[in-house]
């Protein structure tokens, strides 16, 4: 996240990743920084450093 | 005359454990040996590491220098990887499973860790590919691979194999082991980040 709203801040941005306690596979796509897609719905995501 | 019998048979045996000795060594080497492609490969994982908290991992490094997708060669080059921690500190940091697995391959790993951690029965192909959300093709892909790494071990039971985690990767600390951040950007560039 810190690369998200930092160094690629000016970027299209895809992250593929996984729930840390199981396997569900998390697919999250940001804009310029902002998130554009979160699936699944249900994704809980932490932006932190302001 | 005994001592010149006993002393040719000697010499012959000698001459045979050499040319097995030989014999084994030539059909190791090739196995093992890295082809400039594989060194391709390691080049620019050895540049890309660490850069934007990179730790991107051997299949991305492929297709980033353009070498074909192959198990056999994905397995030389993080087998390389694996034996060589001093080629960048990324592999010291973070450990060369994070760097030579794919995620289909971190997911499986997972599911088997946490099974057992949790005291359930061994998962069939099935349920593991279930859970993962991939074939079972795919997830016997996954699993030879896991094993070959020494991640895991084959239990033919009856019933159909299973498998059990090596302990050591049991003892890792939960929900940090496995993972994979997987960023990429619409300019082109892929890579894993920490």
């Amino acid at each position: 996240m810190l690369l998200v709203s930092g160094k690629l801040a000016n970027e299209k941005i895809t992250i593929d990743d996984s729930s840390p306690e199981g396997t569900a596979r998390i697919h999250v796509e940001f804009d310029k920084g902002k998130l554009v897609k979160a699936d699944p719905d249900s994704t809980i995501l932490f932006m932190g450093g302001g | 005359m005994p001592n010149i019998k006993s002393g040719r048979r000697l010499v012959s045996l000698v001459i045979c454990s050499i040319l097995v000795f030989a014999a084994n060594s030539m059909a190791a080497q090739p196995k093992g040996k890295l082809t400039t492609s594989d060194k391709k490969v390691i080049d620019f994982l050895v540049n890309d590491w660490g850069k934007d908290y990179s730790v991107t991992s051997v299949d991305i490094a492929m297709d980033a220098v353009g070498v074909k997708q192959s198990e056999e060669t994905r397995f030389r080059i993080g087998s390389y990887i694996k034996a060589h921690p001093e080629l960048h500190e990324v592999i010291r940091r973070w450990g060369w499973v994070t760097l030579v697995l794919t995620p289909d391959e971190k997911l499986i790993a997972r599911v088997l860790i946490n099974t057992e951690r949790e005291g359930k029965p061994n998962p069939s192909v099935s349920e593991i590919a279930k859970a993962v959300g991939t074939g079972e093709g795919q997830t016997n892909s996954g699993l030879a691979m896991l094993e070959r790494y020494e991640i895991i071990k084959r239990d033919n039971a009856a019933g159909g194999p299973s498998y059990t985690v090596v302990p050591r990767y049991l003892k890792w600390e939960p929900r940090l082991d496995f993972l994979f951040h997987t960023v990429t950007l619409e300019r082109g560039r892929r890579f894993n980040t920490n």
